[in-house]
């Protein structure tokens, strides 16, 4: 379905408004295979809205969004089968909690992916070690930590064998010591080759892991460039002041 | 040695005499009175069984329509919820239509009274379907062949206690279908986000996720309304279905044996209800541990 060399995510001049609110104006990245995009940009520049619209949770008004050479509509019945190839880790976790952490991990498998129940166990167990909580397999999410349950998410959105993974803030809603667990299993995903696309503002992580970061604005980007680059000498002066403000 | 123990010594004979004393008294304030008032009230009427044959009469009867009571209950019961589930997805549907034909039942059951509802379905809308069903047999005869094969249906086919569970169905699926759509609406925008993101469908999303956290939220008052049904299936009299009440009329105005048979009557409902709510606590209580 796609080709080695073109982009895996494809995001082509892409307006959305919310009301009168303009918040995507035009916006166009391309995301090649393995690589990790880190999108930053003060409240409300449409970071989340922009990650959102790549699988179909929020419509564009214009523009278009290809992932994996199919175009994302929302009213198409393909949008289920792209979803499952994007995975999304959310702020507020969003956990099943009438289910266990297994029983988290397996739902989507047994009823999206078709997988038998034994299958789609041993795939949840080995996640659960790779994001290093193996022994909550049993516990309900209300039970764990927020870091452990984030963890949690990550592996569930990982058990759909996604293509790319996206991170919409994944540690702005955690306690700061619980933060580094959390980023360390993205850390290893980045090295494993994964593509991703995370909002953040954990501005180590992008140093990091990032081969791309974007600076967002009002809904367009204004800046992009290695994280090197981008951080060190900020050519733009919004986004010094940006920086100036949460490097401290 | 002699301060802490000297101090200590005079202070607990006298603590715990007033805490024993506190807590019988908090005791005593918190026992049940209601419940020892009903069970006097049932221990005196068991003694009026006892002296007074009318009683027994009167409690013969009644129970004779204590299966119809059961039965329209249960039955409507679980239509209403059949009906309130559908409604109430209907409710929180995006599709225009679905939502609108939803909305309509909802505001049309709301806005009449259940006694009405059930004279409209009995005497206006059964006996219209059987018109219409009739007029298609009529219509159908030359291409059926058979002259019989739908031109048979008769008014009275349809007993009036059909009539009354179809009515009671549809009067309590509409009150469910609020109560479902407040409790699929309480959950989180974010798990059907989580749901829908993970590839499920909008209809698995509601049925694995969403729904299993919504009906656990609104058990109590599903438990409720089974009560209040309980209740109002004492409705169905009106229309002559032999449930308790009505054995309890056709008793009482043929012995004028009012008092004993109507309190009696109000008894026997009290004693199902109660039971009825222990049950549902129960279920609550069991379904909050899973």
């Amino acid at each position: 379905m796609s080709s080695a060399t073109g982009p895996i995510v494809s995001i082509q001049d892409v307006h959305k408004h919310f009301g009168n609110v303009h918040a995507l104006r035009g916006v166009s990245i391309d995301v090649v295979k393995g690589q990790v995009l880190v999108v930053i940009g003060p409240s409300g520049c449409g970071k989340s809205t922009l990650l959102r619209s790549i699988n179909g949770l929020e419509t564009i008004d214009s523009g278009r969004v290809i992932v994996d050479g199919t175009v994302i509509d929302s009213q198409h019945k393909n949008i289920n089968t792209v979803r499952a190839e994007v995975g999304m880790v959310f702020q507020q976790f969003n956990l099943f909690p009438h289910l266990t952490v297994l029983e988290n991990l397996t739902l989507a498998q047994t009823k999206v992916r078709k997988r038998n129940a034994e299958e789609s166990k041993q795939i949840a167990h080995d996640l659960l070690k790779k994001v290093r909580i193996p022994e909550k397999a049993q516990n309900y999410p209300a039970q764990l930590s927020g870091g452990q349950q984030q963890r949690v998410a990550i592996a569930r959105a990982l058990a759909m064998n996604p293509k790319v993974m996206l991170f919409d803030e994944p540690t702005s809603a955690l306690d700061p010591e619980m933060i580094n667990e959390v980023l360390d299993v993205m850390l290893d995903l980045a090295r494993e080759g994964m593509t991703m696309l995370v909002v953040s503002h954990e501005m180590g992580f992008a140093r990091n892991a990032a081969s791309n970061v974007i600076f967002m604005e009002a809904g367009q980007i204004i800046a992009k460039g290695p994280p090197r680059e981008l951080f060190d000498n900020p050519s733009n002066e919004r986004m010094r002041q940006f920086l100036s403000k949460i490097l401290h | 040695m002699q301060g802490p123990a000297g101090s200590g010594a005079p202070r607990t004979p006298q603590a715990t005499p007033i805490s024993a004393q506190s807590r019988a008294v908090d005791q005593l304030a918190n026992l049940p009175y209601w419940l020892i008032f009903i069970l006097l009230a049932g221990i005196l009427l068991i003694y009026l069984y006892s002296s007074n044959e009318t009683y027994v009469t009167a409690l013969g009867r009644i129970l004779n329509g204590v299966v119809v009571t059961i039965y329209v209950t249960a039955i409507s019961y679980i239509s209403a919820l059949i009906l309130g589930l559908a409604a109430g997805l209907g409710r929180v549907s995006k599709n225009k239509v679905i939502y609108n034909v939803a909305t309509l039942y909802v505001q049309v059951i709301r806005g009449v009274p259940i006694l009405v509802q059930l004279l409209f379905w009995a005497f206006v809308i059964v006996p219209l379907v059987i018109d219409g069903v009739n007029a298609l047999g009529q219509w159908l005869t030359p291409i059926l062949g058979d002259p019989n094969a739908l031109t048979t249906v008769r008014s009275r086919d349809i007993d009036f206690t059909l009539r009354c569970i179809i009515a009671l169905a549809f009067a309590y699926g509409g009150y469910e279908a609020e109560t479902f759509r407040a409790g699929i609406e309480s959950i989180g925008r974010g798990q059907m986000e989580a749901a829908r993101s993970l590839g499920m469908s909008y209809p698995q999303a509601m049925r694995y996720v969403v729904l299993p956290q919504a009906i656990r939220r609104v058990l109590p008052p599903l438990g409720n309304d089974l009560i209040s049904m309980l209740k109002d299936s004492s409705l169905v009299s009106a229309l002559g279905v032999r449930d308790m009440t009505q054995e309890a009329r056709l008793y009482a105005s043929a012995s004028f044996r009012y008092i004993e048979t109507y309190t009696t009557l109000a008894f026997m409902y009290l004693v199902l209800t109660l039971i009825l709510s222990a049950v549902v606590r129960f279920v609550e209580t069991r379904w909050k541990q899973m």
